[in-house]
């Protein structure tokens, strides 16, 4: 008798997210099974990487991350297009880090001005990320909404203190929300309801767990994204069938592993390799716990990515 | 009597219609059919025939299929004797009369000159009057309504009767964030008007928006918040169920009738009231006070200008918002573990040596003056330095969904509330409060009212869902605080006795707790009345003000539903409940039981119980405690092997109150199965381990308990019962 391979249904999917509009959209989620079991289920959607601008160069980035765009990091616009057309970016991910408080706080106004240039001027979706001031991110992102209104952004990151903000101007100016809980399933599942309590349509968020980095807690968002991806699929909870983004990169590259030169520690080898290799590393579990969405930084490490994506999902 | 109103709105709205059609005719004859119709700037043509009936009115001949609509919607008017009044036919005549405005003001942008300042934001010196809001704005001012930041609008028609009542009045909106639309007449003048002479600035910016001076221009306001409904509610045009609806429950708007009410007026009120807004008048007309349409009353008359925008609140369910805590010291969790020692103190207040009570009650709505705060007696600049005094505080809280079983947590906050004033020192609560005021914060001017606006601020923003309205009575005045002292006191002895008469079997519904499901993904707490949360911080009544105040959070109410088995407490409703919500991992769950499918446990139990099976009998050992157990295991190891959520027959967590609960473990024997328990824990439960041995029959019981200092071991425990004759050994076998 042949071997017939058990093959496990799931009663759920995965909403599918639009983000964009027109001719530049990239779809997220769709699927209905757990990450990588093709056999399982479908998967209209391959999880899509989004690479990384800043509104302000970067200050201690190290070089092998600064390489790549050294000649766009004081000009976010150029570094947008650079990241489009010579790195081939699926998406775009603006980190509005200037507007922090404690920082140069720069102001709503001209930071939703920023974010309209750069969206107006690349062929890809656009994401649009505060500087993870709960209050001020409210506000930019409010403003982002307006001035950017109809052209159906991700914008965020909506949190338990300033989701009505951002959830009420999302839905007023026609754009998608990216919702972060603190490392829990039943909090991410409580902001969901927030928000579509709000009257933000659940097939307009996209979730963020709180993404750690490889050694630096990758377990506990691996731990939650399973669960939340469980609820979706197996028990058929409507409120957690969203698709996972990861905002990994800066966590990434702030570890030591990416950033201490050989002479500090010897045994830790070449660092112009290691960097990239700690991203795609953290990338690959991340596929692995069920993103629909990266937030990458090095292109080469998107390019390992890429591979390990086509294989795990095409066979290639 | 709603007869009079309803009267008056028919007949009020035939008028309407009328005129209207008349217009509609005229017009057509003037421009011809085809002449275009439309308000400025907008994607929702004219918004409430658009959002009602889903009908795109885009040119003059579309219209007469519209007015065909009203006149057919037009109930008779009522005979004067033989007609029982019927909110129905009411409602039917004020949509049709809001229909009607719709076109009569859409006509008005044919006129030449145009009455309206198109597609500003705000008036100038020559035109007051705005007319309908562009997308533009309404899209900027309908993200407030949905993010909280502007709860609704006051559509205010007529004039107050003087300038400083109509100042007064829309300053008192302002400061509660409403938006104020404002059209119509009284007397020959609106509102707008008396602002305009007074010199307040007018327009959308300062949220005091001028439509229009006849009465249908107070269709803007309806015409914006149908829209709202469409672009936020993602309402689909003509779908009108989901756009009244979205207005009744997200749309914090009502009608405030300045004046002498016309016919058209009422016609008016009655079309609102289909969108759940209800009417507030100053003056003297006939009320419609059940609950129905509107969230509460429908028309409410004769207030008193002081009075009339804190009514329209209540009767429109809005809850007030205070975003900072207005204290001139800082505010925050961050002081709560701050000590202010004898040198920095200026005034101690109540403790060990004077008198202090605090003490929460509830009072009718009309009875609560919402942030009235009075102080009695010396503030504390007044008082000497180092000098000690009584101090009494008085919260009375009013609120539609306030219950009498909520006092005592919201009593229960003050401490925090308190404590979190930077130099101020607070400890205890009821009559053991302890204060002190450092010299610091009367530096920088703190005072005895400050305590008001704390509690004031905190209670409409942590209990906004009960709480509508908050007033604080101050008292450093011995007598006074002696009197509340002694009410305060025999409402406490109520309390206790109401608490410890609630049982199991008194209610029909527990509550749930999953905030543990952070860590311990599949565990649930079900919190009854007789058990409370295993932790010991949630006990049934807390559990029920939970979910009253945040619904979507993890306190939910479980329905016990049909009974499983009495004598091991379990429901087929707990079942339902426990099982999806465990992630479909616990089948059953039993209230009264540790060996038959107990309770589970995620880590934070006060106490864990466990069978000593040659004992015949169970031990109980607290978290504080450090000493090896009979059974083989310290605290701390036997905490790994029972939290995570898994059904362990044999273990329970627990917290301390269920050890002398009548249900404690009772389908396995009960309170007579204690063996051992460390010493400390012991002592520290004596007075309830002694009155439940009493309950029991066996008033010596609590010393044949064996403590650590008896036993360590379960043979020794076994010796020592023994010696002391436990009834346990006499019971059945445990397992
Ligand atoms: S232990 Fe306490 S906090 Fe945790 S779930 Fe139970 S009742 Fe809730």
């Amino acid at each position: 008798m042949a071997f017939t391979p058990p093959l496990e249904k799931y009663a759920g999917k995965i909403r599918e997210v639009v983000i964009g509009k027109g001719d530049k959209v990239v779809k997220l989620g769709g699927h209905n099974a757990m990450p990588g079991c093709i056999f399982d289920g479908d998967f209209p959607n391959l999880p899509k990487i989004a690479l990384e601008v800043f509104d302000s160069a970067p200050e201690d980035w190290a070089p092998e991350a600064i390489k790549p765009y050294e000649d766009v990091v004081n000009d976010p616009v150029a570094w947008a297009k650079k990241a489009v057309d010579v790195y081939n970016a699926e998406l775009v991910c603006l980190h509005l880090k200037s507007t922090d408080p404690n920082g140069e706080n720069v102001g709503a106004d001209e930071a939703a001005q920023l974010a309209k240039k750069v969206s107006d001027s690349i062929s890809v979706p656009l994401i649009v990320l505060g500087s993870g001031n709960a209050e001020k991110d409210g506000e930019v992102a409010a403003k982002v909404c307006e001035v950017c209104a109809g052209q159906n952004l991700l914008v965020g990151l909506a949190v338990e203190d300033n989701y009505k903000k951002i959830g009420a101007a999302a839905i007023g100016y026609g754009h998608c929300v990216a919702a972060q809980s603190p490392i829990d399933v039943n909090l991410a599942k409580q902001l969901n309801i927030l928000l579509d309590n709000l009257g933000v349509p659940l097939d307009k968020i996209v979730m963020e767990p709180s993404t750690g980095a490889l050694g630096y807690g990758i377990e506990y968002t691996y731990s939650v994204m399973e669960r939340i991806e469980l609820a979706a699929l197996s028990q058929n909870d409507d409120k957690m069938q969203l698709p996972i983004m990861n905002i990994m990169a800066v966590e990434t590259w702030k570890t030591r592993e990416a950033k201490l030169d050989v002479d500090a520690e010897p045994t830790f080898g070449d660092l112009s390799k290691r960097g990239i290799l700690w991203e795609a590393m953290t990338a690959v579990d991340l596929i692995l716990s069920g993103t629909s969405l990266l937030i990458m930084r090095h292109p080469e490490a998107v390019r390992l990515t890429k591979e390990i994506i086509e294989e795990l999902y095409l066979g290639k | 009597m709603s007869r009079i109103i309803l009267t008056a709105a028919i007949r009020g709205s035939h008028a309407i219609v009328n005129r209207v059609a008349k217009k509609v005719e005229e017009a057509i004859e003037k421009f011809g059919p085809d002449q275009k119709v439309e308000l400025p700037n907008t994607g929702y043509y004219l918004p409430i025939i658009w959002g009602i009936l889903g009908i795109p009115v885009t040119k003059l001949g579309d219209m007469p299929r519209v007015v065909e609509y009203c006149k057919n919607l037009l109930p008779p008017i009522p005979d004067e004797k033989n007609w029982l009044p019927y909110l129905g036919p009411g409602l039917d005549a004020g949509m049709a009369t809001l229909l009607s405005y719709d076109m009569e003001e859409a006509l008005k942008y044919l006129e030449d000159p145009l009455p309206y300042l198109p597609l500003a934001e705000d008036c100038d010196d020559e035109h007051l009057w705005l007319g309908a809001a562009d997308d533009r704005i309404m899209r900027k001012r309908g993200v407030e309504f949905v993010d909280g930041t502007a709860p609704g609008f006051a559509a205010i028609v007529g004039a107050a009767p003087d300038n400083e009542t109509a100042v007064k009045i829309a300053k008192e909106l302002q400061e509660k964030n409403l938006y104020v639309f404002m059209a119509s007449d009284h007397n020959g003048v609106n509102m707008a008007e008396q602002l305009k002479e007074e010199g307040v600035q007018l327009g959308w910016t300062t949220r005091l928006v001028p439509f229009g001076k006849d009465t249908s221009a107070a269709i803007h306001a309806m015409g914006f918040a149908t829209r709202v409904a469409m672009a936020f509610g993602g309402v689909k045009p003509g779908d009108y169920v989901k756009i009244l609806r979205y207005n009744k429950n997200r749309v914090f708007a009502f009608v405030m009738a300045l004046g002498h009410v016309t016919d058209e007026w009422y016609a008016a009120a009655a079309g609102c009231i289909n969108w759940g807004f209800p009417t507030i008048a100053d003056s003297n007309i006939p009320q419609i006070l059940p609950t129905g349409v509107c969230t509460y009353e429908h028309v409410v008359s004769n207030v008193p200008h002081d009075q009339i925008v804190s009514k329209a609140i209540e009767v429109r369910g809005l809850k007030i918002q205070v975003a900072k805590v207005p204290v001139p010291v800082s505010y925050g969790p961050a002081f709560e573990g701050e000590r202010i020692g004898k040198d920095a103190m200026h005034v101690e207040l109540a403790g060990p040596k004077a008198m202090g009570v605090e003490f929460c009650t509830s009072a009718p709505l009309d009875e609560v003056q919402d942030g009235k705060i009075e102080l009695v007696g010396p503030d504390f600049k007044d008082m000497e330095e180092g000098s000690r005094h009584s101090l009494g505080i008085l919260v009375t809280v009013a609120g539609r969904k306030m219950q009498e079983d909520f006092e005592p947590i919201l009593e229960r906050q003050i401490h925090h509330f308190l404590n979190w004033a930077e130099g101020v020192l607070h400890i205890g609560q009821r009559d053991i409060i302890w204060l002190r005021i450092s010299k610091k914060a009367m530096e920088k001017g703190f005072s005895a009212i400050h305590f008001g606006k704390i509690l004031h601020a905190r209670f409409h923003s942590e209990f906004n869902n009960i709480v509508d309205k908050i007033q604080v009575n101050i008292y450093t005045e011995e007598d006074k605080v002696k009197l509340l002292l002694d009410k305060a006191r025999t409402v406490w002895k109520e309390r206790d006795e109401r608490l410890a008469g609630l049982t199991d079997d008194a209610v029909d519904t527990f509550y749930s707790c999953t905030l543990c499901q952070s860590f311990a993904p599949n565990h649930v707490c079900i919190i009854t009345p007789e058990r409370p949360g295993l932790c010991g911080a949630y006990n049934w009544l807390d559990g029920k003000a939970a979910y009253e105040i945040n619904p979507t959070g993890p306190n939910q109410p479980v329905k016990k539903g049909e009974v499983v088995d009495e004598k091991l407490g379990k429901w087929k409703g707990v079942d339902e409940f426990v099982y999806p919500t465990s992630h479909n991992t616990i089948q059953s769950f039993s209230a009264y039981s540790i060996m038959n499918d107990p309770m589970t446990s995620c880590g934070c139990f006060e106490c864990i119980t466990v069978v000593l099976p040659m004992a015949n009998g169970v031990m109980i050992v607290d978290r504080d405690s450090t000493c090896m157990t009979p059974c083989g295991m310290t605290f701390s190891t036997l905490a790994g092997t029972v939290g995570g959520g898994l059904q362990t027959p044999g273990f329970i967590g627990m917290s301390k109150f269920y050890i002398g609960s009548k249900k404690f473990i009772s389908a396995d024997g009960g309170f007579k199965r204690i063996v051992w328990m460390p010493k400390a824990l012991k002592e520290q439960l004596k007075d309830m381990l002694v009155k439940r041995s009493e309950e029991i029959g066996i008033p010596d019981f609590y010393d044949k308990i064996a403590t650590e200092e008896d036993a360590t071991t379960e043979e020794e425990v076994i010796e020592f019962m023994n010696k002391v004759g436990h009834p346990a050994l006499e019971m059945e076998p445990m397992m």
